[in-house]
Parts: structure tokens; C-alpha cells; sequence
């Protein structure tokens, strides 16, 4: 009875001595939900990995500061395989089982939808990365952001740009069956029409098809004058790769956001020559800030590979969500900080050069804007080669707009 | 239109000598055996990591990697067959059916952790582009369109032409009669199965230089093997040789004139017509 007693007096003064210590050791469990094999996997799976770069960074640094708390991130991530069913259990697992309030990553738009279905009956913050179908962030759901901008937004300006090329005649070879890539088609081609030209196929392939020959014998028949590969970057290798062997002998533009080494393990460099990504500002060393050049560095020593440029949207998200908790100065209040993101100034962190919309990160429709840029592969790299016209404030109302 | 009609003919023509290859080692299996090997795509997909990774972690040549995967082929059938198969060969055929589908996922899981999730392409120098008259003929697929023409060549004269071919056929004809006729039916299914995953370690390499492999590739093409294995009768060679380059020329053809979105609907629905007028396959034997 002593010794208990002695043990619990101890024990209550450590506690005490160290009180204020063990507050500042708090965990916040961040979850995400990605895409970490198959097909969506080029895109998630760096996704993640920026993710938990992010937490490191900010663990190092001190954690997340609440009033007297500092929380440290604990990074908890689940594959959900850019498949509907495989990302609403994933976030279920998370916000159930593990009693996560804030979900990260967001690759691909079909699991994204799905979960963006039913977030807005959770007491949890979504927020999306590189999904980029439009309707994401029509639906007005107050839980919810996305990093990056919608693919009408890039495909509008790329329209633009293409039409400024001369040409008039453009294939399209692409994944037109997943909707935001048919809205980026369909705003290069309104663009197109008002310059007097013309889209003159509009040729599918799904994520896992890898032999494009029957698609661009077709498209060679016609004899476009520009070639438009829209899609996931496996798929979109093969037909520049199968382009060249075709002979098909035209400028290539492509929406794609693969790296260099992610290209490269499809097609030689001189199959690549020439072709243009247009697409927002991502990633490249060429058209990096500094912030950029620094993830740049340290995610090619932890992971031993390159990033993809879309990657920064994830490692983008954490820093948001830092600010917002920061700002509205609790962890446990998810429409606080909800609202939070929403008043936010571009966090100085952020990797992606972000256009804000009346000085805010995100607009009313929770979504953030990049500025959109033309890429062309020059002797192995992306080289950044000029800025597209965009106007975020315009579109951020024409969002609005819609349902 | 001459010239696009033969374009997507030789397309089709490589492809359909992947199809050819994979349905000709599943025939193989299933007109000796009964079974309905459902591991064949998963078990060629390990032949492309296999010799991908001789290439780039060995730093062999694509020449000396592809006979030592083709031998590693057939081992590893031979292993398939006495480990997973044999035990049941006596039981309902559902208990082979289980056994297929069970090593199906087990491949898969080891394909995964061993070789990882990102698609893998294996590096060759074929890269030069004939053109004859407009038809372009890329140097990698008239390799792999003639590998598989060989490989078949080879195949049919083993079965027709050597006493083990005959045996196999025995077995495969009565395997009553071929057990009275002196025939050792423990060692044919080991040689059935061992040529049969060899086919298809052939047919992984060159799904690996053509296009890519990466998990859940090798399903996609098992159920186009099976696809053709229907198509050209159940256990009939010259079906499966029919049926693949058929079903390889229709998806070409039908992507390129009259819609990609569909082509792998056309040509299940090309499959179906046939089977219509001919339910026992293009080539197979009416019962």
C-alpha cells in the first residue's frame, strides 16, 4: 500500500514536472487515400510520398502548432487504386477505424468522385491533389479543396495555344472515356473552332491498352496537321512512341504530367523530341521556384527517384492544411478549419505557383488555381517554354456558376 | 484504304501471335488435362520480370536472357504441374479449378513483391521502321511476329513429328488406350506443362518489349487466350493458331474502322457470331 502510493505521488510529479513537455508531444493522424498500385500509381503513389515529405518537414520543424500544443503528423496512407469502391473503403477504414479527420492525396477522378460523394456527411476535411475532373469542386461541398486546377481550366489555354500554332486540322488520341480528359478536349476545341479550325478524330484508349497502332493507322489515314495525346502517362508514351514508328510526322501536344524518367521507360528520347505538354505549371527544374528546386532535391535523395510534377499537389496539401489548423487554432474542429482553408493565403511553403483569387489559396469552390505553362521535351527534359493564357478569377466565376 | 487495311493487318499481326502463343500453350493444358491453367498469364508475366531482371540486374543481353527464361519456363511448369496439379488430378475437376485460380493470385502476389507495381518495359535495340509502300513495319514487331511463327513452326513438328508429340497426342486422344499402348502418363502432363509455360514465358517477353507488364496484364491476356481457345475449338492447335491471329487482326481492324472505344467488344462479339454458326469453334471437332 506504501509502495503504491509512493509510486503514485511519483508518477503525479512527473506528470506535473513534465506537463507542459508531453503537451507539445501531441499526434495528428492525417490519412491519405491513393493511388499506390496499378495504373493510377504514377501519379498516387509520389503523391504519397510527398505527403509523408511533407509531415517529416514539418515534424522536424516543430509540428503543428495549436495554442500551447505542437502535433506531430503521423502519416497514415491506403491504396485505394484509383477504383471507386477500393477509395470510399479506404477513407471509411480511415475515418472509421482510425479516427482520422483530415484526408490527403487524390490521384485520379473516378475514387476521388466517389469519396467526394459522401465527405460532406463526415466530420473530416477533404483534400484533393490531382484529380482533376471538373465536377469535384462544383458541388460546393465545405469540406472539401482541391490543389489542383480543373482540366477545362489548362484546356482552354492550351486551345489557345494550339490554335496560335496554325494548325487546323487535330487528331485526338486519349483517354476520352474518363471525364475530365473529354473536358480538356472539348475546351481546345471550342478554343480550335473560334480559330477557324478543326478536331478531325477523337480516337480512345483505355488506362491499360498499350497498342495504339489500330488508333493512329487511323488518324494517319486522315493526315492531321497536329497530333493531341490526352491521358495517363503509360498509355500516352506508347502512342508517341508508336507515332514515330508509324511515321507519323506531325507536331505532338500532350496533357499528360509525366516526368522524364517516367517517359523514359517507355520511349527513347528522340521518339520524344518535340513534343509539347501542356498542362499547368507543374513541376519542372526549369520552371521551379526555389521551394521547388528544393522538393525537387530532397524527394530524388529520400526516394531514390525523380517526382513527378503533379506531385506537389499532395505536398502542397499538407502545408495548406498546417496554415488552416494554425489558423483557426484547433485540430478537433474540422468545419473550423474547413473555413479556414478557404480564407487562406498562399502558404509560403507551397511548391506549385499558385494564382489566387482575391488573395486567397482557394476560391468559394474550395478550388486553387496554377498558373497553366508549355512544356516541350528538348534533348531528354521538359523545358518550360512559355506561360498560357489563364485567368483564374474568370474561371473560379464560371465555376461557380455550374452545378 | 489498301494501305490501312494492311497496316492494321500487320498491327493485328503481332498481337495476335501473343494471343496465339498463350492460347496455344493453354490448348496444350486443357486438351491433355482438362484443366483450365488460369495462372498461364500471370506465369508468362513472370517469364517478361524474369527477363527483364536477367537484363538489367545481370546486365545479360536480351538474347542470352530469353533462353535461360524460357528453360527457367519450363522447370517452373514442371514445378507447377507436380506441386499444384498432381495432388488433384484424381479429384472432382472443381478441386483443379480452385488450384488454378489459388495460384493465379499467388503468382500475381509474388510477380508484386518481387518485381514491385510499376510497369516495366524490356529495353531492346530494335528500333529501325521499314516502310513498304506506306506500310510501316516496325523492326520489333516483324521480330515478333517471325519468333512466333518459329516457335509454332517448332511446336507443331515436336507434337507431330517426335514420339513425345505422339504420346502427348495419344494421351490426348484416350488416355486409356495410350496407358495400354506402353505410354508413361506420369511424365507427359510434366512435359505438357513445362512446353505450355515456356510458350508463354515467350509470349511474356514479348508483351514486355512490345508494350509493358505490370500487375494484372497477365489476366487480361489469359482471358483473351481463352477467348481464342473457344474461338478455334477447345484443344485444337490449328484453332488456337487461327483463333489468335484472328482475334489480333479483328481488334486491330475494328479499333481502326470502326471505333477504339469498342474494339475489345467487337471482337468478343466477332467471337460470339462464330461461335453462333459453329459452337464447337473455328477449328474444333463437333461433338
Amino acid at each position: 500500500m506504501i509502495i503504491r502510493t509512493i509510486a503514485g505521488a511519483v508518477a503525479l510529479a512527473i506528470s506535473i514536472a513534465a506537463g507542459p513537455g508531453l503537451a507539445a508531444e501531441k499526434k495528428l493522424a492525417v490519412g491519405v487515400a491513393d493511388a499506390l498500385t496499378g495504373g493510377g500509381a504514377v501519379y498516387g503513389l509520389p503523391q504519397a510520398n510527398a505527403v509523408k515529405m511533407a509531415a517529416d518537414e514539418i515534424n522536424a520543424a516543430g509540428g503543428i502548432k495549436v495554442g500551447a500544443d505542437a502535433y506531430k503528423i503521423d502519416v497514415i496512407a491506403y491504396d485505394d487504386k484509383a477504383n471507386p469502391t477500393e477509395a470510399t473503403n479506404a477513407v471509411r477504414k480511415l475515418i472509421d477505424r482510425d479516427g482520422v479527420k483530415y484526408v490527403l492525396g487524390f490521384c485520379c477522378s473516378g475514387s476521388t468522385s466517389a469519396v467526394a460523394s459522401f465527405i460532406a456527411k463526415e466530420k473530416a476535411v477533404m483534400l484533393v491533389g490531382n484529380a482533376a475532373e471538373r465536377s469535384i469542386t462544383t458541388q460546393k461541398i465545405p469540406n472539401l479543396v482541391r490543389t489542383r486546377p480543373p482540366a477545362d481550366y489548362t484546356g482552354q489555354a492550351a486551345g489557345t495555344f494550339i490554335a496560335r500554332k496554325g494548325h487546323k486540322r487535330v487528331a485526338v488520341v486519349g483517354a476520352l472515356e474518363v471525364g475530365f480528359y473529354s473536358q480538356y478536349v472539348d475546351a481546345v476545341e471550342k478554343e480550335l473552332k473560334k480559330a477557324g479550325g478543326e478536331i478531325v478524330a477523337r480516337e480512345v484508349f483505355s488506362l491499360r491498352d498499350r497498342d495504339m497502332t489500330p488508333q493512329l493507322t487511323k488518324i494517319r489515314a486522315l493526315s492531321p496537321d497536329a497530333l493531341l495525346v490526352v491521358g495517363y502517362v503509360e498509355p500516352a508514351a506508347f502512342v508517341y512512341r508508336q507515332s514515330v514508328e508509324l511515321g507519323i510526322n506531325v507536331p505532338r501536344y500532350g496533357f499528360t504530367s509525366g516526368s522524364e524518367e517516367q517517359f523514359l521507360r517507355v520511349t527513347t528520347s528522340e521518339q520524344m523530341e518535340g513534343v509539347w505538354d501542356l498542362r499547368p505549371t507543374e513541376l519542372t527544374l526549369l520552371s521551379a521556384s526555389k521551394n521547388g528546386i528544393a522538393y525537387h532535391e530532397n524527394y530524388a535523395r529520400i526516394f531514390k527517384a525523380s517526382p513527378s510534377p503533379s506531385s506537389p499537389y499532395a505536398y502542397d496539401q499538407l502545408y495548406a492544411l498546417k496554415a488552416a489548423i494554425e489558423a483557426a487554432g484547433t485540430v478537433d474542429n474540422t468545419e473550423a478549419v474547413a473555413k479556414a482553408l478557404r480564407s487562406l493565403p498562399v502558404p509560403p511553403q507551397v511548391v506549385m505557383q499558385y494564382q489566387p483569387v482575391d488573395g486567397k489559396m482557394f476560391d468559394e469552390n474550395g478550388q486553387a488555381y496554377t498558373s497553366n505553362g508549355a512544356f516541350q521535351w528538348q534533348k531528354g527534359k521538359w523545358v518550360f517554354v512559355e506561360d498560357l493564357p489563364s485567368d483564374a478569377k474568370a474561371y473560379s466565376l464560371f465555376l461557380g456558376t455550374l452545378k | 484504304m489498301l494501305i490501312e487495311i494492311l497496316q492494321q493487318t500487320i498491327n493485328g499481326l503481332a498481337i495476335g501471335g501473343v494471343y496465339v502463343l498463350i492460347a496455344l500453350g493453354l490448348t496444350t493444358v486443357f486438351g491433355i488435362l482438362g484443366i483450365a491453367h488460369f495462372a498461364h498469364g500471370s506465369i508468362s508475366m513472370f517469364g517478361g520480370y524474369l527477363t527483364y531482371f536477367l537484363m538489367t540486374g545481370y546486365g545479360l543481353p536480351l538474347i542470352a536472357a530469353i533462353p535461360i527464361a524460357l528453360a527457367a519456363g519450363v522447370l517452373l511448369g514442371a514445378l507447377v504441374e507436380m506441386l499444384a496439379y498432381r495432388p488433384v488430378r484424381h479429384a472432382n475437376h472443381i478441386n483443379a479449378f480452385i488450384v488454378a485460380l489459388g495460384l493465379t493470385m499467388m503468382v500475381e502476389g509474388i510477380n508484386l513483391q518481387f518485381f514491385g507495381h510499376e510497369q516495366i518495359v524490356i529495353p531492346t535495340t530494335l528500333s529501325r521502321v521499314f516502310d513498304i509502300k506506306g506500310v510501316t513495319v516496325p523492326e520489333l514487331r516483324l521480330y515478333v511476329i517471325l519468333s512466333a511463327i518459329l516457335l509454332v513452326a517448332a511446336m507443331m513438328i515436336f507434337v507431330e513429328k517426335t514420339k513425345t508429340g505422339q504420346a502427348i497426342r495419344a494421351v490426348a486422344e484416350n488416355r486409356d488406350a495410350a496407358i495400354l499402348m506402353g505410354v508413361n502418363v506420369t511424365t507427359i502432363p510434366l512435359i505438357v506443362f513445362g512446353i505450355s509455360t515456356a510458350l508463354g514465358v515467350a509470349a511474356g517477353i514479348m508483351v514486355g518489349a512490345l508494350f509493358a507488364i505490370a500487375p494484372g496484364i497477365g489476366e487480361g491476356l489469359v482471358v483473351k487466350g481463352f477467348a481464342v481457345l473457344i474461338l478455334g475449338g477447345l484443344g485444337s492447335f490449328p484453332g488456337a493458331i487461327l483463333g489468335g491471329t484472328v482475334l489480333g487482326i479483328t481488334e486491330s481492324i475494328a479499333a481502326g474502322f470502326i471505333s477504339s472505344a469498342y474494339k475489345d467488344v467487337i471482337a468478343f462479339a466477332v467471337m460470339i457470331i462464330v461461335l453462333l454458326v459453329r459452337p464447337q469453334g473455328l477449328l474444333g471437332r463437333a461433338p
